[in-house]
């Protein structure tokens, strides 16, 4: 292994406040347990597993990110949470109860864009509510409250292929949330927007997560935006996948984009990088040495 | 100045770039010459004889005796056999005279026979005559009229200008008239002429096959068409037109009645879609019109039958069209409905249909243009009827002047039909990106302004909602 170009603390120094911090957060309620998870796929060749013995325990109020290698099962594992999928071993609890299917109880926002595209933004937000039975005035001054969160309150009878990609992720952020779910889980939710929007999208998260208390499971392949976001990170290894470590991030809170240069903001992110990509650099990472002269272009 | 520059820019646009759409200006002006260009080329092969014309119509015709075939004025002979019909008749005059000079010139014809050819040729010139308005079309076998009409000519008193007699047949008018004049100067049925006359020599113009009517024939046999009243059992254009858009509009309304829900099945749940699509995708392969037949026997002779077959060649091809969009239906879509708190039946009624209605609207469009293609065969089967009926019945007398209106009639109503139902997609689908478009089009405009004063007008009766006002504030 190629040694560090600077000194860098170790991550898991934590300053007396940061580890009390942890310590209060592990004696709240468990909100999503998960135990044991496996899931495997069948190809041609044989089944394939996806995951592996996943355990872990999401904590009341918690943000937690999950990151990994590509192909390490990540949106397989949230999809399993979601009851988008069924796992073929082991099984999730949420507030201690097995979950079967997909339910209001867990809000998701998806990568994709999945607003109903027939329906305006207040439509899309009372969709989850309607769903349950519910209508009249009330329903719909609470979405408007969802709307007005995310700051789209001008934008409350616009249909979707009006907004910008962020406003769009917003409103489904905001659907997701009138269901008042127990837990909200995201699937890479950013990764389609530009870098100053995703930017700006995880500041307006961290806000609403701040002003609603809620517990989060954020995917994500973005090391900035998993030690930006997180209390916890779970980083998962590729084939079968697998949790590596759960990393327990120290950078205080609440959390500044200028952060993205202190020891510990570098020391986390050092971390995940070596347990993401164990080799720094190898041979297949170099291409074959090779010179070419853009011809009437030479250099004396 | 930046205007002016810009304009300059616009001007220096290549009109062939890949993939480069052309501006509004550009493309509008290409609209109009795509329609423009064949009918310019329709009327170049009617109005210019050296296009095409490959035939001779007729002007004057002749009786020939050595072949079966008898051509009369209107009939169109080829450009390579007019000349040797001719020929054949200048020999045939040439015999004539031949034998008028022998000794015995009325040896072996009978009196009878000879008087009747007479009075043919007679009546050969009528068609010319007709044309140059001397007389009505109803009076071309009225001898004593066309007698004195001979007279004339031969006389000088009155000739033909359009058509002109040729030069040649001027003189074969003198020649028969002093022959016929020296037995009568009347017209005298039972002291008619028993001497041979000679024949006029055919005479025509350049023209198209009478499959290929001119623009102005087929306008006018369309305005004559179109504006004609019903009589007895025979129905007005506008009468067929009905008759057939009942048809088409019943037969597929049935097959949507029926194929969307089973489509939307197929295409939502995999056990409808396993189920019936295979024997739905063997089924499309028979023609429908095989099953006319059957479908006469069935359901007897009027509309029944039509609306069946319409039906038939619709159905199948529908319910795998609509189960196909159904499952083009974005996935996350449903994943997310279902993660909201959606059961299956929400799932269907609240996620599926609004989902691909606007794709199921363009669905059958397309299918309604099929529905328009069954007609045809349709309206042959059991009673022939509408608008199929007519371009039958004239094809079959080869009168296809009147053909021609009733084709572009129908292509005209499904055109139109398909056009409006496209404007009125981002009416009906204001969420789609289609609706900013169709909101600036001045036809929409108009159709719109009614259910948009309506609403306004029952909006303005109902007191405003306070939460409104909440959040507009913000």
């Amino acid at each position: 292994m190629t040694p560090p170009l600077i000194d860098t603390i170790d991550y898991r120094e934590q300053s007396p406040a940061v580890k009390d911090r942890f310590d209060r957060m592990k004696e709240r309620p468990v909100v999503l347990s998960v135990e044991n998870l496996g899931k495997t796929f069948p190809t041609p060749t044989g089944e394939v597993a996806a995951l592996k013995g996943v355990d872990f325990e999401v904590y009341r109020r918690e943000f937690m990110c999950v990151i990994g290698p590509s192909g390490c099962g990540k949106s397989t594992l949230i999809r399993i949470l979601a009851g988008l999928e069924t796992e073929s071993s082991g099984q999730v609890l949420l507030d201690g109860n097995p979950v079967a299917g997909p339910g209001p109880d867990r809000g998701m926002v998806f990568q994709s864009y999945t607003l109903f595209p027939w329906l305006t933004v207040k439509e899309n937000v009372m969709f989850g509510p309607k769903m349950e039975g519910k209508s009249g005035s009330a329903v719909e001054g609470e979405a408007r409250q969802w709307i007005d969160m995310v700051g789209l309150s001008r934008f409350e009878n616009s249909y979707p292929h009006q907004l910008s990609g962020g406003m769009k992720q917003r409103v489904a952020i905001a659907r997701a949330l009138a269901n008042r779910p127990r837990i909200l889980l995201m699937d890479e939710p950013f990764g389609a927007l530009d870098a100053q929007t995703r930017a700006q999208m995880q500041s307006y998260l961290l806000q609403i997560w701040r002003n609603l208390d809620i517990t989060i499971l954020f995917i994500t392949h973005d090391l900035d935006e998993a030690v930006f976001l997180a209390d916890r990170i779970l980083v998962l290894k590729a084939n079968p996948g697998e949790v590596d470590e759960i990393i327990e991030v120290s950078v205080p809170r609440p959390r500044r984009l200028d952060q993205a240069i202190t020891p510990e903001f570098v020391a986390t992110k050092h971390r995940i990088n070596q347990l993401i990509h164990p080799e720094s650099e190898t041979e297949e990472d170099t291409l074959p040495f090779g010179r070419m002269t853009v011809e009437g272009d030479d250099v004396e | 100045m930046s205007i002016l520059r810009h304009q300059k820019a616009t001007n220096k646009e290549p009109w062939f770039a890949v993939r480069r759409d052309l501006s509004a200006k550009r493309a509008s002006i290409l609209s109009v010459i795509s329609f423009a260009l064949p009918l310019a080329i329709w009327a170049g092969v009617s109005y210019l004889p050296f296009l095409w014309h490959p035939d001779v119509r007729l002007q004057l015709s002749a009786d020939r005796g050595d072949v079966t075939t008898v051509y009369i004025a209107g009939d169109r002979v080829s450009k390579g056999y007019f000349p040797t019909f001719t020929d054949a008749v200048r020999k045939q005059n040439a015999a004539i005279e031949a034998q008028l000079k022998s000794a015995d010139p009325l040896a072996g014809v009978s009196e009878r026979s000879v008087r009747r050819s007479n009075k043919n040729i007679l009546r050969h010139l009528a068609p010319v005559l007709v044309s140059n308005g001397r007389i009505k079309d109803d009076q071309k076998k009225e001898d004593a009229l066309i007698y004195e009409v001979w007279r004339d000519i031969a006389e000088g008193t009155w000739l033909p200008e359009s058509p002109a007699l040729s030069d040649e047949n001027l003189a074969i008018v003198q020649r028969n008239w002093a022959a016929m004049s020296a037995v009568s100067k009347t017209y005298d049925s039972d002291n008619f002429i028993s001497v041979p006359l000679i024949s006029l020599i055919p005479q025509g113009r350049s023209a198209n096959p009478d499959y290929l009517p001119s623009p102005d024939q087929v306008a006018t046999a369309g305005i004559k068409i179109l504006t004609e009243p019903a009589e007895g059992d025979r129905p007005s254009m506008l009468q067929r037109t009905g008759h057939s858009i009942r048809i088409v509009f019943g037969g597929f309304l049935l097959a949507a009645a029926v194929g969307i829900p089973i489509g939307v099945l197929c295409g939502t749940y995999s056990v409808f879609s396993k189920l019936v699509e295979p024997f739905t995708d063997f089924f499309r392969y028979m023609p429908a019109p095989t099953f006319s037949t059957l479908l006469v026997a069935i359901f007897l002779a009027n509309d029944a039958p039509k609306i069946a077959l319409v039906f038939v060649g619709t159905f199948f091809q529908l319910v795998l069209v609509v189960s196909n969009t159904t499952r083009r239906l974005d996935l996350p879509l449903l994943e997310a409905a279902q993660t909201l708190g959606a059961n299956q039946w929400q799932l269907v009624t609240k996620v599926v249909i609004p989902g691909i209605l606007p794709n199921l609207y363009n669905d059958l469009r397309i299918l309604l243009g099929w529905a328009w293609t069954w007609l045809v065969i349709a309206e042959l089967i059991g009673v022939k009827s509408g608008l199929t009926e007519f371009i039958e019945t004239q094809g079959r007398f080869r009168n296809f002047d009147m053909v021609y209106p009733v084709i572009i009639l129908i292509g005209l109503i499904g055109f139109f039909t398909d056009q409006i139902l496209a404007l009125l997609r981002g009416v009906i689908f204001p969420y789609s990106e289609e609706a900013a478009a169709a909101s600036a089009n001045p036809l929409i405009k108009a159709l719109l302004f009614i259910p948009r004063w309506f609403k306004d007008a029952v909006e303005q009766r109902l007191p405003p909602e306070p939460a409104t006002t909440n959040s507009t504030s913000h």
